[in-house]
């Protein structure tokens, strides 16, 4: 996360005219049909669009969940399509962090062992990650749960252990798929302010996927995605700008968004 | 349309879960095999010389297919429940379609019955031609020839075979469908493990196993030291404890998992993970598992008591005489029966011919002082203490008044048999003992004392015992059998028994090189029940001696074969089960970057603690088992053959463990094929 000043010219993550089609000629649907676009290291960016609109397609074709129909995916420089097996493998865990919206923390293990879970999955010895451990937990506020398993914790607290899952392997870029989509207001903005924070102050590069206006706003750019094209882009004037009044941009993109606008209100 | 998703459907589980129809393939072939029970060879034969013995065994069927059908019911349970658990999702989305929860139950119900009937189309041909080349096997191993073998397929057994199949597949079902129809859509629809269990404080657990322990070392212990054999009431006790013992130790199992899993830290990959998988296995499911490792400890103990039962009681001994034909029987004695041989040409059948003369002394002495060896029993005494010595002084003890048997006949059998003949001074006797009484070691150590020549007093005389110790029987009938004789010479034999012994004609057929000596013999007797002669053949002996062989190593090795394959399935299932209710923890590991390399390692090592915590207790606990069992069953002769008995047991654990290597290999594979696919569909979205 660490990026030199040279890295700052370069894309950290680098999609081009990437598209997924479904199904063949007549039924085909495109979920994604041409998207380029890059993200610089340090960036907090979010995507928004309205269900359908092919932003989950995008990111689970970044996570390498999905293979795209054609284009390309290509992080610090090397090709997602070359990836085969144990580098994919590999990808998945050490070049991305992936915050899902659900938290997807294994329930028959404690805080600490599901943040722990990728480095055993990578073959990194664990006391390498203890001091990251406490550091994240320590930021993050989840010292006490650490040894709690996810049925004896809040949802809040579980996102935030799932963050700090994503965040272990001090992966290039965070992707994360509606992360306050199961959080209370209060607890979403917990974490809206620790990820911004992350972002901010240790330079962290995230990728966030959202319905959510409130949690949009805490992003630096905003591309919004309609029928599996960019159909806008908003930057934050920061630090001029303030967080209120973003939301307030946003907020009038979304009603320009056809279908999009029912989901924000 | 309804017909046609049943039939998919029912398709579709016959393909994707072959460890479910497999299960029913077994319980068919369990079933035929024993309701075809009559139809074997060994039985037909059986049937035509001991035909009291075998209605009894035969009586015993449906109680061994009640039996069976209680056990395998498990096993189509524990079958039909990962099937139905796995369509968990699918019945959700039926029922919110707006599928009524009756139509579900018809659907279910047809799909069971069309798997049903395919699995007994397949079944019963394949158990019929399991049981003809077990009837085969068996023909072939007693000796009885495979040329006589006819095919013989009992409608009657198929019949009750698949009437049996239908009635623990129907209840299993009912139970099992109805605990679906109870559940809410929602719950159909979310596929999620079963949690965590309430924990109960560690101490508790250290406790229980304590506990457990302490029940197994006091059930080992009375298995051992002999003592579950003295009454019901200890037998009980023993298994009551070893049970409890067992349920207990599962039950405690979760403090050293915790224990592990809490302070335990490895690099290997995902240690956490399968610590955990492992520890929720254990916990929720203790009491299965204990109920699978009594289940194989059944299975090597009936092992157990098979091969020792066709070891030690199969080894008869050493086979000269054919048939015996008692001489008193009729007026005109021996003579009277060589010449109804001659009429009916039966003579030239028999290549030896002779009489067998046994006496009971005639005296006017008190029967506790007619013979008296103390030279022998004081040598006896003076040898090293062992058991078979004090066996031996114990037997002895009482032969004051043993049955002579004259040297001229004795030595006609001696010489049938190829052995070098006796010959005895007037004053000289030899000691005949039954093998039953005696082995290699209680005989040496009375040549060992013959060699001397002792001084002992028959009847009031002096008699010196020489040569070695004699163990062919001289008659075929195994009903008389003599603990300790002394064949002495024949005028001896005539004035001490007052020519009132009595007289056998033995006879040993010619020519049965050739032929198998049981069809020999069976032709033989047809031919003498036409005479009239009363008649003991070597067959009618050993046939009775086979029938219980075959009878209890035939019943005990195939219900240790049904122990075997249901806790290995049960196993194997509710492994399989959790696993797929695991299914989200899975995919989320594919998310974290697992590659499936990974994930299949894991799958294996939590298959490899899932099989070999049951059965690593059950193969410890059959060391005592078995042991206990061969105390309690042998004859003492087979008691010091300690090493052999061991031998045995770890052969049998030896034989479980492929077996368990067996499932281990097919469950990983079911397990892989499973997790692949939850790594395949979600690339292709």
């Amino acid at each position: 996360m660490n990026h030199t000043d040279t890295a700052l010219t370069e894309p950290i993550l680098a999609i081009d005219a990437l598209k997924k089609y479904y199904g063949k000629s007549a039924s085909q649907t495109k979920a994604l049909d041409g998207i380029t676009f890059q993200v610089m290291p340090g960036e907090f960016l979010g995507i928004m669009g309205s269900s359908g609109s092919g932003k989950s397609t995008l990111l689970n074709c970044i996570a390498s969940v999905i293979a795209p129909s054609s284009g390309s995916i290509a992080i610090g420089g090397q090709k997602l399509q070359t990836l085969k097996g144990a580098a994919l493998a590999a990808y998945r865990g050490k070049k991305i962090g992936y915050l899902f919206q659900n938290f997807e923390l294994l329930d028959n293990l404690t805080a600490r062992e599901n943040i722990l879970l990728p480095l055993s999955l990578h073959g990194v010895r664990e006391r390498e990650g203890d001091k990251r451990l406490s550091q994240l937990a320590a930021y993050l506020e989840i010292h006490e749960v650490l040894d709690k398993f996810p049925a004896q914790m809040s949802g809040g607290q579980k996102q935030r252990v799932a963050a700090a899952r994503a965040l272990i392997l001090s992966p290039d870029v965070i992707l994360a798929d509606e992360p306050t989509g199961a959080l209370d207001s209060r607890n979403a903005k917990l974490l809206m302010e620790k990820l911004a924070g992350l972002n901010r102050d240790a330079g962290a590069t995230i990728l966030m996927v959202t319905h959510d206006t409130n949690a949009a706003s805490y992003c630096r750019r905003i591309l919004f995605i309609q029928d599996g094209v960019i159909f806008h882009e908003l930057r934050r004037d920061y630090p001029d700008e303030s967080g209120q009044q973003f939301y307030g941009r946003i907020l009038k993109v979304m009603a320009q968004l056809g279908g999009g606008s029912a989901n924000v209100l | 349309m309804f017909s046609k998703l049943v039939s998919r459907n029912s398709r579709r589980s016959r393909k994707e879960n072959g460890l479910f129809f497999g299960s029913l393939l077994i319980s068919i072939i369990a079933f035929y095999i024993i309701l075809s029970l009559p139809n074997q060879d060994v039985m037909f034969f059986l049937t035509t010389m001991e035909s009291q013995a075998v209605d009894k065994l035969l009586s015993l069927i449906p109680a061994l297919f009640g039996a069976a059908l209680f056990i395998l019911f498990f096993l189509i349970y524990y079958a039909s429940k990962f099937q139905l658990e796995r369509r968990r999702h699918e019945f959700g989305v039926y029922l919110m379609m707006g599928m009524r929860r009756g139509r579900l139950f018809a659907m279910l119900l047809a799909e069971d019955l069309a798997g049903s009937a395919g699995a007994l189309l397949i079944g019963l041909p394949a158990a019929f031609l399991l049981s003809e080349l077990i009837s085969l096997v068996t023909a072939r191993l007693v000796g009885l020839g495979i040329i006589g073998h006819t095919m013989s397929f009992s409608p009657q057994a198929a019949g009750l075979t698949a009437a049996g199949f239908l009635l623990i597949k129907f209840a299993a079902f009912l139970i099992l469908s109805s605990a679906i129809s109870r559940q809410e859509i929602g719950a159909l629809l979310v596929e999620r493990p079963d949690g965590t269990k309430k924990q109960l404080p560690a101490p508790v657990y250290a406790l229980a196993m304590l506990a457990g322990i302490f029940c197994l070392a006091a059930a080992y212990r009375m298995a051992i030291s002999g003592r579950a054999w003295e009454n019901i009431g200890v037998m009980g006790l023993t298994l009551l404890l070893g049970m409890l013992g067992t349920f207990s130790l599962f039950y405690g199992l979760r403090f050293p998992v915790s224990l592990v899993a809490a302070h335990g830290r490895s690099d290997r990959r995902l240690h956490a993970f399968n610590v955990r998988q492992i520890q929720e296995t254990v916990v929720r499911r203790s009491g299965t598992l204990a109920v699978c490792s009594l289940l194989m400890l059944s299975a090597l103990c009936c092992f157990g008591a098979g091969v020792a039962i066709a070891r030690f009681y199969g080894s008869s001994q050493p086979h000269v005489l054919d048939y015996t034909f008692p001489g008193d029987e009729r007026a005109s004695g021996i003579a009277g029966i060589r010449e109804t041989l001659h009429e009916h040409g039966l003579d030239a059948s028999f290549s030896d011919l002779f009489e067998m003369k046994i006496g009971h002394i005639q005296t006017d002495r008190d029967y506790e002082t007619v013979f008296q060896m103390e030279p022998v029993m004081t040598a006896l005494q003076a040898l090293p203490s062992s058991e078979n010595r004090d066996v031996l002084l114990n037997n002895l003890s009482y032969a004051t008044c043993p049955y002579l048997i004259s040297l001229e006949s004795y030595n006609a059998l001696l010489r049938a048999a190829g052995e070098p003949l006796l010959s005895l001074q007037e004053d000289e006797a030899a000691v005949y003992m039954d093998s039953e009484w005696t082995n290699d070691s209680k005989s040496g150590m009375l040549n060992e004392i013959l060699q001397t020549r002792p001084r002992t007093v028959l009847d009031g005389h002096d008699c010196y015992l020489t040569g070695t110790v004699q163990t062919i029987n001289p008659v075929t009938d195994r009903s008389i059998t003599l603990s300790f004789a002394l064949i002495v010479p024949d005028d001896v034999f005539e004035r001490r028994t007052g020519d009132r012994g009595s007289v056998y004609l033995d006879g040993v057929l010619s020519g049965t090189e050739d032929t198998s000596l049981m069809s020999a013999i069976a032709e033989m007797n047809k031919k003498l029940n036409a005479t009239g002669l009363t008649y003991e053949s070597y067959l009618q002996n050993i046939g009775r001696h086979l029938f219980y062989m075959v009878a209890a190593s035939y019943i005990t090795i195939y219900l240790a074969i049904i122990f075997l394959i249901i806790a290995n399935t049960i196993i194997g299932v509710q492994f399989l089960m959790s696993q797929q209710k695991s299914n989200s923890r899975y995919r989320t590991l594919i998310r974290l970057g697992a590659d499936s390399r990974t994930l299949r390692g894991s799958a294996k090592r939590q298959i490899n603690w899932y099989f070999g915590i049951p059965s690593a207790l059950a193969a410890f606990s059959s060391l005592f088992g078995v042991r206990a069992l061969f105390s309690g069953l042998l004859p003492s002769s087979a008691a010091e053959n300690r090493s052999e008995m061991m031998m045995i047991s770890a052969a049998m654990i030896f034989v479980m463990c492929v077996i368990e290597y067996l499932y281990i290999l097919a469950v990983k594979r079911s397990s892989d094929r499973y997790l692949l696919s939850l790594m395949v569909p979600r690339r292709e979205e």
